[in-house]
């Protein structure tokens, strides 16, 4: 009977949408041929707002570890690139580098402490911890404290001297940050430790009972979020030109919106992110001149997501079609006919 | 809130075609619409710090209704258009919108107001992205220093018109030298730009203070949206303070002044910045707000004229409750004269696109607007700094609204009368 079945990877479906995603990244390295400055500083934000949304997706959608403080990072990152760049004197891009750096290291002896507490305790721990880092550099007053500080022009200049030249710099890090982080997730779930982190998923302790270091993993998970997000608050306060602790660990924009992004687009899968980052920036360009009602409109369809489709937009287009980008998952099916639907398989949440 | 182009009907565009060919076929040269000359606003409109965006939708039509038919440069007539974006109270928001209203909307001279929280994320990226930029209601030192400018060199993109910290220092303690205290003073400064900035030990209000026989209790910077300030009572009740004051959010001082009336401490004087600002926020004080003082930037009684309109401080008030049904507020004239300094740096402009023009427009500006006469170039900082008054009122009950502004203290701007004499909180 065994010989009868094969395991599958990718399909038909899933190999002719990856050429289409690798045409669409085409399309983007070529974008700064055609859009002006505008239009890369839009793109800068939506590559590190999917950077965000991936890292957070993999917290919480694969390790269950439901962070309302990813902001403590961001901030984190954005003080140690304008701590390197004004008071230390670093060029700018090796600080860019080094921030994220920093923003991981920080996370190692923060994860000691909220890995003690589990479920709401932990989501509420992180958010907590992320308040403790603001007062922390709201004292800090070489570093502007509550009052903030800009950027130098000098510091600025040194990333290039033209205008041009600094936005096509700031469009391909904020494209290799978008990206790389979705080849991570990619093959990182795909590999060994991928494996262990869908299993964490699914049961700690069944995880745990088959030899899944389960510590070492959350770990892991946790400082690389973390390095992504300090990544992401240098390079959005390289942008912004000025930070200021309100800035820096603001809840809404570095984990509100973010997990607005991961929800709606389908938490638990790496296509997920990518939709819901595309519907949130269709639904701000459409509707942040209104206000208020633009929040409304944001926190109502979120509620209805969660209650109609808790799987997500993504969930809802590619359950029916068994359509997936980034296969992650294997699929078992009988060797005579391939046609038999996904329920023969194992489908899970993306395994 | 932002600017719409005019809708477009199937109609119009056919009724406009059947005139370019009827003007064709008569020989007629046809005139090209030359691209308006852009400004963009930014202001708070929602969130924290709403207030201080309360009179823009008023002042805009206002302004649109005076640009309506374009403005005259170099014999030229040339469109405006006026972009406005919402900071939503946001750091960050601010930053964004205004790399937007550079990058992608082009404006020419940019416009932001209100808090070094709305004008400083603004006025830095004008600045690294060479757009032209005028701000106001922020004073200067936190939006200059704070943004690490070098008195040598200054800016060469932005320009600000405010009072500074000297001015309201000198107008508290001509206030406060109207009453017989005890000289002891309690001090209420966040950990924000704006506190920072009071409490300076060397820029701020304590040497002053000292230079003047003041005694200054200062128990520390604190955070904003703090809900217990018995720490701070404490120590005011302790020291005997007659005297409080600080530059503190309204939501702080509402919660400071109940638990102060519940824990026994009155002092006889309250003088405090951005607190008091706003009617609404001394009105939800109920009968606790009388004799509250605040520094005033603007009243219906200041003696100034529009350049726009040539409305008097008083009629713009007027025109202002007549249209909203409310109570002027202090922001309607600054809002008005950045648009007055707009006007006339278009006008000396040579038009939209020419962007070393506008700054030389701007750098040369001498105008007298209903703020009071605003010019840039001085010495040190006053390269990019232009001072406008500033007086000091207290609110007091009893007037066509539930609460009014008096002034009573004008020994710093003598021009702008007074209306009354300090009295002690009861």
């Amino acid at each position: 009977m065994a010989a009868a079945w094969r395991i599958e990877r990718s399909t038909a479906a899933s190999r002719a949408a990856l050429f289409a995603v690798a045409l669409a990244f085409a399309a983007l390295l070529a974008l700064p041929a055609r859009g002006d400055s505008g239009d890369l500083r839009l793109a800068v934000e939506i590559c590190y707002s999917l950077a965000l949304a991936q890292a957070w997706n993999l917290l919480a959608g694969y390790t269950g570890l439901v962070s309302v403080g990813q902001q403590a990072y961001v901030g984190l990152g954005g003080y140690a690139f304008f701590a390197l760049t004004v008071l230390a004197g670093m060029p700018p891009l090796p600080s860019l580098a080094l921030a994220g750096l920093v923003a991981a290291a920080l996370a190692l002896p923060t994860a000691f402490v909220v890995f003690r507490l589990h479920g709401a305790y932990f989501a509420i721990g992180t958010w907590v911890v992320a308040e403790v880092f603001r007062l922390l550099l709201a004292q800090m007053r070489p570093l502007g404290g509550g009052t903030g500080m800009s950027l130098p022009v000098a510091v600025v200049r040194d990333l290039a001297q033209s205008r041009g030249a600094r936005d096509l710099i700031t469009y391909y890090l904020g494209l290799g940050l978008g990206l790389g982080t979705v080849l991570l997730v990619f093959f990182w779930l795909r590999s060994r430790q991928g494996l262990a982190l869908t299993a964490i998923r699914d049961s700690e302790t069944a995880a745990a009972s088959v030899g899944i270091d389960n510590r070492r993993t959350k770990f892991a998970v946790y400082a690389i979020a973390a390095g992504i997000a300090g990544l992401t608050g240098a390079l959005a306060f390289l942008e912004k030109l000025r930070i200021s602790p309100d800035a820096a660990f603001s809840v809404g924009d570095w984990t509100a919106n973010v997990i607005f992004i991961v929800v709606i687009g389908g938490i638990g899968s790496i296509e997920g992110p990518i939709l819901g980052t595309i519907v949130f920036f269709a639904l701000r360009a459409l509707l942040a001149d209104y206000g208020a009602w633009y929040l409304i409109t944001l926190g109502a369809l979120a509620v209805a997501v969660m209650l109609l489709a808790p799987q997500g937009l993504w969930g809802v287009v590619a359950r029916p079609l068994g359509l997936q980008f980034f296969p992650v998952q294997r699929r078992l099916r009988p060797l005579n006919s391939p046609q038999t639907a996904p329920e023969a398989a194992s489908p899970g949440r993306g395994d | 809130m932002r600017t719409k182009p005019m809708p477009v009907s199937r109609r119009h565009v056919i009724g406009a075609g059947g005139a370019v060919a009827a003007a064709a076929a008569l020989g007629l040269p046809a005139i090209a619409q030359p691209r308006p000359f852009k400004l963009g606003y930014v202001s708070p409109q929602t969130g924290p710090l709403a207030p201080f965006g309360e009179a823009d939708s008023f002042v805009l039509a206002n302004v649109r209704e005076t640009f309506r038919n374009g403005v005259k440069i170099g014999g030229n007539t040339v469109p405006v258009e006026i972009v406005v974006k919402d900071s939503q109270s946001n750091p960050n928001r601010a930053a964004e919108v205004a790399a937007d209203l550079i990058n992608r909307d082009k404006v020419d001279l940019m416009l932001v107001a209100s808090t070094p929280e709305t004008t400083n994320p603004v006025s830095d990226q004008c600045e690294v992205n060479e757009t032209p930029c005028v701000s106001s209601v922020a004073p200067w030192q936190p939006w200059f220093f704070a943004r690490g400018g070098k008195p040598e060199t200054g800016f060469k993109y932005t320009y600000h018109f405010f009072w500074g910290l000297e001015d309201v220092i000198a107008v508290y303690t001509d206030m406060w030298a109207q009453l017989a205290t005890d000289k002891v003073v309690g001090g209420l400064f966040p950990n924000d730009g704006d506190g920072n900035a009071w409490g300076d030990k060397k820029l701020g209000f304590p040497p002053v203070l000292d230079k003047q026989g003041y005694k200054l209790i200062d128990p520390g910077r604190f955070q904003d949206l703090t809900d217990n300030f018995s720490a701070q009572i404490g120590a005011f009740k302790q020291g005997k303070a007659e005297i409080v004051t600080g530059v503190v959010i309204p939501p702080d001082w509402t919660t400071f002044w109940t638990q102060a009336i519940q824990q026994g401490f009155k002092p006889k004087i309250a003088s405090v910045g951005k607190a008091l600002l706003f009617p609404s926020a001394i009105e939800a004080l109920g009968a606790n707000g009388e004799n509250l003082s605040t520094e005033v930037w603007w009243t219906p009684a200041h003696p100034f004229k529009s350049s726009l309109t040539g409305q008097s401080a008083g009629q713009l008030a007027d025109a202002y409750t007549a249209a909203t049904r409310k109570q002027w507020t202090q922001p309607i004239g600054f809002a008005h004269a950045l648009f007055e300094v707009a006007a006339d740096v278009m006008k000396r402009s040579h038009g939209p696109g020419q962007r070393d023009a506008t700054l030389a427009a701007v750098q040369s500006t001498r105008l007298g607007t209903i703020v009071g006469p605003i010019a840039w170039g001085g010495a040190g900082p006053f390269k990019n700094v232009s001072k406008t008054p500033l007086v000091g009122g207290q609110w007091r009950r009893g007037g066509a609204f539930k609460y009014d502004l008096v002034i009573t203290s004008n020994a710093t701007a003598p021009a702008i009368p007074a209306g009354g004499k300090m009295a002690a909180i009861v």
